[in-house]
């Protein structure tokens, strides 16, 4: 039983590990600090862990997607991230594939259903 | 934040950020303290915080980017397979080896010390084998995880043919093709790879006996003693031993070329033609101008025979190293152009590029 838990769980990990691209990028349209990311985001029903998310956010710097700059001015030094342009245009082809994607599944699994 | 709080926020920061590039080390250090002073403020609980964040070693690995794996899916199958066969070609010398070396240690022995030399015989052998066995699998590894590393293509994918998609900027065209597949070959145009494991196997076992124990080709009498005679002319091994390796290498790459092709064409018969025309003149040089036999062997063996009765007289009488290295040289001729008229013949018959 513990096995088949174990399975699931890594099958749900695996499910939603492609969706963290996209759901980060489409909140970042605003600048965000990571912590911030993670409530708002927590607040619409998509968790995701803070250790997950933050080296999440420098690889999507790095790959030029999101943009960051340091506040220095508040209680402590904060980083804040929003998306670049090329961000932007990779996030409006995302959504794209995301919807035809979905939308495929859902018939699939109405398919199923009946 | 208190003190305590403070110093246990630091401690994991800096097991994380000691796991990281030098250059990452400062600004992932920040980001944390952002990230647990955030996470604190509305837990409450230092502690709290730093269990749900979870063991430091792990939250470091989701910030390399780089692999965490040693050979990965490209090379995995090659890595396995090529171990498999390196492990066959060290293994069998070494057993081979050590059998030998028991056999000779125990003969003559009375049986009670004979019990004791096969154990220790059969101890010492698996011990060599075992070592031997891990620093193949050692070498093997560090070398697949270079190539890992540095991204070297092993198998070579036929050139690409130029296409109209070229020409466009079409950023998701895709490397692989269906027009790299290569023409399937005719059922018996195909080489078999056991076919060649068992050439590469055989050309290894036979060079490693060569250079580690040449004394094992002889002539053994049993006697009170063994006795044992060298075929081979061992002070003069020096010279003959580089040209015998070289005949090997010439085999062994010839082989290789073929496993790698793995189908009869143009390329694997210029290649077998070549090799065997070399293969055909060192073997030559090793059989008939090289002193390649032991010249002593008829007076040594006479002396062994004294002592072991008359087990060799008529073996002795027709001993001649002239017709040893004359017949030796015919048979190898012999198989070396039936191979080379074998791969000629099914080469142009069913190898042609369809």
């Amino acid at each position: 039983m513990g096995e088949e838990k174990d399975l699931l769980s890594s099958l749900v990990l695996e499910l939603r590990r492609g969706t963290l691209v996209l759901s980060v990028l489409c909140q970042l349209g605003e600048e965000k600090y990571g912590y911030a990311l993670v409530q708002s985001m927590e607040e619409k029903g998509v968790s995701i862990d803070p250790n997950t998310l933050y080296p999440l956010l420098r690889r999507l710097e790095k790959q030029g997607l999101l943009e960051s700059s340091w506040e220095t001015g508040g209680s402590k030094p904060r980083k804040y991230y929003r998306r670049t342009r090329q961000g932007d245009e990779i996030l409006q082809e995302l959504k794209r594939q995301w919807r035809q994607m979905s939308a495929g599944i859902d018939t699939l699994l109405k398919e199923d259903e009946v | 934040m208190n003190q305590k709080e403070q110093e246990l926020m630091e401690r994991y920061i800096y097991q994380v950020v000691r796991r990281l590039p030098r250059d990452q080390q400062d600004e992932v250090a920040m980001e944390l303290r952002e990230l647990i002073g955030d996470m604190y403020e509305e837990r409450g609980g230092m502690e709290d915080v730093l269990r749900e964040l979870g063991d430091p070693a792990e939250f470091a690995g989701k910030y390399r980017s780089s692999a965490q794996y040693l050979i990965g899916p490209a090379y995995y199958d090659t890595y396995l397979w090529f171990l498999k066969v390196v492990l066959l070609c060290t293994a069998v010398p070494v057993v081979i080896a050590a059998v030998v070396n028991g056999v000779l240690e125990a003969d003559g022995a009375f049986p009670a010390a004979a019990a004791t030399f096969a154990i220790r015989g059969i101890t010492e052998g698996l011990l060599s084998l075992f070592s031997c066995c891990i620093s193949v699998v050692g070498g093997v590894t560090i070398l697949f995880a270079i190539l890992e590393r540095k991204q070297v293509k092993i198998e070579q994918k036929a050139r690409r043919q130029w296409q109209v998609q070229d020409l466009g900027d079409n950023f998701s065209a895709p490397h692989w093709t269906p027009r790299m597949l290569s023409p399937l070959p005719h059922p018996k145009a195909r080489i078999s790879r056991s076919d060649s494991v068992v050439g590469i196997v055989f050309i290894a076992v036979f060079c490693a006996l060569l250079i580690f124990a040449p004394h094992f080709f002889s002539v053994i009498l049993h006697g009170d003693s063994v006795q044992m005679v060298p075929v081979f002319n061992l002070e003069e091994w020096d010279r003959i031993l580089p040209l015998f390796i070289l005949t090997m290498a010439v085999g062994l790459a010839d082989e290789v070329f073929r496993l790698v092709n793995g189908r009869y064409c143009t390329r694997v018969m210029v290649c077998n033609i070549v090799c065997s025309a070399v293969q055909l003149v060192l073997s030559a040089v090793v059989l008939k101008v090289l002193p390649l036999w032991n010249p002593r062997f008829v007076q040594q063996l006479q002396q062994a025979q004294s002592l072991s009765g008359k087990h060799a007289a008529e073996f002795l009488s027709l001993w001649d190293p002239a017709w040893a290295s004359n017949i030796l040289l015919a048979i190898f001729v012999l198989v070396t152009l039936l191979e080379v008229a074998t791969t000629v013949y099914k080469t142009l018959r069913y190898g042609a590029e369809r």
